[in-house]
């Protein structure tokens, strides 16, 4: 087997995620082979540690390439494999991971082996700039869409009514911004403000676009309400805008960003519409149907004969049945002996 | 009858008004005070007076309404009792009433919403009367009428002289008197004038000038001749003497059917009852049915006699929208048990009209209006609602129209209709008309409902 030679070591300072946060090279030359690490200024390796000693450790490479460390006659021992060793010579180290205090090191060496380099079969991505456009395009048409609906509800005072519209609108966009902004610098050192911007309007506008053209449609051909569409619309919006921030915020592969974009909109919505549809099951004063007017010349469909209208309603009379039925006879909070005593004496 | 309405029923625990505890308190007092005075007789300090009653008695102005009071009273004391009802074996009463003997062997007449927790949970809950003079015993229902909202009893172990029944409704003016339980604070005549039979109500009912307060419920109006004119039954709470009494018609009607046993119980008895007057309401509005005019729409309007329709609006002419509101109640629904009443029918229109708002904004405060609302229904007497909706071609002019249905659990072959219809033809002008009918049948109910849109109509 070839004996290895390094001529410089590597040893890295990591911080809690592993990720490296310093890096000392130390060269070896024929007389001196190994690196030393402690507090002292004579140390090769400087530690701002106070739990490590002035020269507390020594590392060298043994001819096979195995990474050794020794103790140097410290208090607290060196950290090698989770295990506290005190007066260890010569100890190996596994992948060069070693504790020195509470400083924790890899160390490398000149000629390691290193693995192949990762094939990556993304596109190249064209380098942009930042999305400037896009956010202010969002941003007026979801102004825009404020300022609209403070106009339908407002017909006398409407410039008091917008002002009072925007200011819950401006306070969430704030609060939902600042917090993407704060994990893109926490993982990725960028606040990326105008990106997550851009993210937020566009996608707020293309919902609330969506929804009203939806709902124009609904009326232009009258159809019959459905009442979780707009939670569903809502529900995409919101896995869309979540894919992109992910992807600009934290530095997510897009298959995990996908992953959790449609993940966590489907559970939210998925737990969401499965309550909400256990509710109206339970409470026998909801309908739940409201129906948005709009000029009536923009109605295409013919009006069916009262005749046909209630032909169909007859059926009104079976589904309210079973819907009836339907309702436990044992529910013990609605029709239970407690609840008769309660209401008996609490006339 | 609106929600102003109360029935007299005396219940445990129950909020009273501020003037019902001042009444309460002040006949507290007069106990004590009636209890020392007799602890002094009994130790001689009397001797020489009158009993502490019979100083009262001599105290009390000697007016013009307190000897036919007196009278009347000592007349009918002894056949009228007290009705409680326990829940369990609790000695604690759940409610109270008051009954009055109407034939003999103990055969007592009181409303059915007195007894109406106990037909309804015969296992869950007892009645007991009580005389003016303390005694006490068991009662059974015999028969029950709840479209009158009375109730023929059986006491065990009195069976004092029945009341003689006058059939005849008294007129306007003519002096009554109506003696019941109120409150729990012992045997009380009151003093007032009948006005005769109440106009434009749905159910019969003589409406009495004079006090009714909880407990009286059940108990005897009398005229000066000691005879039944009617039943105690309900008044407004919050306006001054407007009290109501079943005529003596019907209660004798009930005692014959009360000797005859119920096929099916009593309990079922409530929902043939309540399905019989469902049908009796709703064949009342067949015919064509009355529109007005409010904007160039007609829409249905005062549909009976005893439809109670009001119309409000704000008057200002600067207002960018105005809104004409008609309101019509036909107060026919009757009381079931506490939180149920059943077998009513009200109906709203809004109408608007603007000259500043555009076809847009317009529409948007029209579909404001337009939401269906499903009252005050209980999960432990209805079942969620199945809706329809869909555009109507009415006479001259196109209307959406939601249609709801849910149905009764408690009384079967009944359902609460609610209906919406909104005007889809002008841009500045336009109604939504609200539909709420409260156990009815369903067929009835949905005939009426499609007279009710097709009596609709445009005439620009």
């Amino acid at each position: 087997m070839e004996s290895v030679t390094p001529e410089f070591v590597i040893v890295e300072t990591l911080g809690s995620h592993g990720r490296v946060q310093t890096r000392d090279r130390v060269p070896l030359t024929a007389e001196k082979r190994h690196v030393t690490i402690g507090r002292s200024p004579r140390a090769d390796v400087i530690l701002d540690d106070a739990y490590a000693a002035a020269l507390h450790a020594a590392v060298e490479v043994a001819p096979d390439g195995a990474i050794l460390a020794s103790d140097l006659g410290s208090v607290n021992g060196i950290g090698v494999a989770g295990r506290r060793h005190k007066g260890a010579r010569q100890l190996p180290v596994p992948n060069g991971l070693l504790q020195v205090g509470r400083t924790r090191l890899r160390v490398r060496y000149s000629n390691e082996a290193l693995p192949l380099e990762k094939p990556d079969h993304a596109a190249i991505a064209p380098v942009r700039g930042s999305p400037s456009w896009v956010a202010g395009a969002g941003g007026v048409a979801c102004a825009a869409y404020v300022a609209y609906s403070a106009w339908l509800d407002a017909p006398r005072d409407v410039a008091t009514t917008i002002v009072v519209a925007f200011i819950p609108a401006l306070l969430i966009a704030g609060a939902w911004l600042s917090l993407w902004a704060l994990i893109s610098r926490v993982t990725q050192g960028e606040w990326r403000v105008v990106w997550h911007t851009a993210i937020l309007f566009s996608v707020v506008a293309a919902y609330v676009l969506t929804v009203n053209l939806l709902d124009v449609a609904w009326y232009v051909f009258s159809l019959p309400p459905s009442e979780p569409r707009d939670v569903i619309i809502g529900a995409i919006a919101f896995a869309v805008a979540l894919h992109w921030h992910l992807t600009h915020a934290s530095g997510l592969s897009r298959g995990r960003s996908v992953v959790i974009a449609i993940l966590l909109p489907a559970i939210v919505t998925g737990a969401g519409l499965w309550i909400q549809f256990r509710n109206q099951e339970r409470n026998v004063n909801h309908i739940g149907i409201s129906e948005q007017l709009y000029p009536p010349v923009l109605r295409v469909r013919k009006a069916a004969s009262v005749q046909d209208y209630f032909e169909r309603a007859a059926r009104l009379q079976a589904h309210a049945d079973s819907r009836r039925r339907a309702i436990a006879d044992d529910d013990v909070s609605e029709s239970g002996i407690g609840d008769e005593s309660l209401r008996a004496g609490g006339r | 009858m609106d929600r102003r309405l109360e029935r007299f029923k005396g219940k445990r625990g129950m909020t009273v008004s501020r003037s019902y505890l001042c009444v309460a308190g002040v006949v507290g007092v007069a106990r004590g005070v009636l209890a020392a005075m007799a602890v002094l007789a009994a130790a001689g300090a009397f001797a020489q007076t009158p009993s502490p009653r019979a100083l009262l008695e001599r105290q009390a102005p000697a007016g013009a309404t307190s000897e036919s009071a007196r009278q009347i009273l000592s007349r009918v004391r002894s056949s009228v009792v007290q009705i409680k009802g326990f829940f369990g074996s609790n000695t604690a009463q759940a409610f109270h009433g008051t009954g009055f003997a109407v034939a003999r062997g103990g055969i007592f007449l009181t409303n059915y919403h007195v007894v109406a927790q106990q037909v309804l949970y015969p296992t869950k809950y007892r009645l007991e009367y009580r005389t003016h003079d303390g005694k006490t015993g068991p009662i059974e229902v015999l028969a029950i009428d709840v479209r009158h909202d009375l109730a023929v009893v059986r006491a065990e172990g009195i069976a004092p002289r029945p009341l003689p029944l006058e059939t005849t409704v008294p007129d306007k003016g003519d002096r009554a008197f109506a003696v019941g339980f109120p409150l729990d604070v012992g045997l009380t005549i009151t003093e007032g004038v009948s006005n005769g039979r109440v106009e434009d109500s749905f159910d019969p009912r003589i409406h009495y000038s004079g006090a009714l307060n909880a407990g009286m419920s059940g108990g005897p109006a009398l005229n000066t001749g000691a005879a039944v004119i009617g039943v105690n039954v309900a008044g407004y709470r919050f306006e001054q003497l407007v009290s109501f009494l079943v005529p003596a018609t019907h209660v004798r009607a009930l005692v014959k059917r009360a000797l005859r046993p119920v096929p099916g119980g009593l309990k079922g008895e409530v929902a043939v009852q309540m399905r019989e007057h469902a049908v009796e309401l709703i064949g009342a509005l067949e015919g064509p049915l009355t529109t007005q005019v409010m904007s160039s729409y007609a829409v249905p309007a005062k549909l009976a006699h005893f439809i109670d329709c009001s119309a409000s609006s704000d008057p200002a002419p600067e207002r960018p929208l105005q809104v004409v509101r008609v309101r019509c109640l036909a107060k026919a629904g009757l009381f079931v048990e506490q939180g149920l009443y059943s077998g009513d029918l009200r109906f709203e229109h809004y109408v608007l009209e603007t000259s500043k708002l555009d076809a847009w904004r317009f529409a948007h405060r029209l579909s404001k209006l337009s939401v269906a609302t499903g009252g005050f229904g209980q999960r432990r007497y209805v079942g969620p609602f199945s809706c329809t909706t869909g555009v109507v071609k009415l006479k001259g002019f196109d209307a959406s129209l939601m249609t709801c249905v849910r149905g009764h659990r408690k009384l079967d072959g009944l359902y609460d209709i609610t209906a919406r219809l909104t005007s889809l033809n002008e841009s500045q002008r336009g109604f939504v008309s609200h539909v709420d009918m409260h156990g009815v049948e369903f067929e009835g109910g949905m005939r009426f409902l499609q007279r009710y849109v097709e009596a609709m109509e445009w005439n620009p």
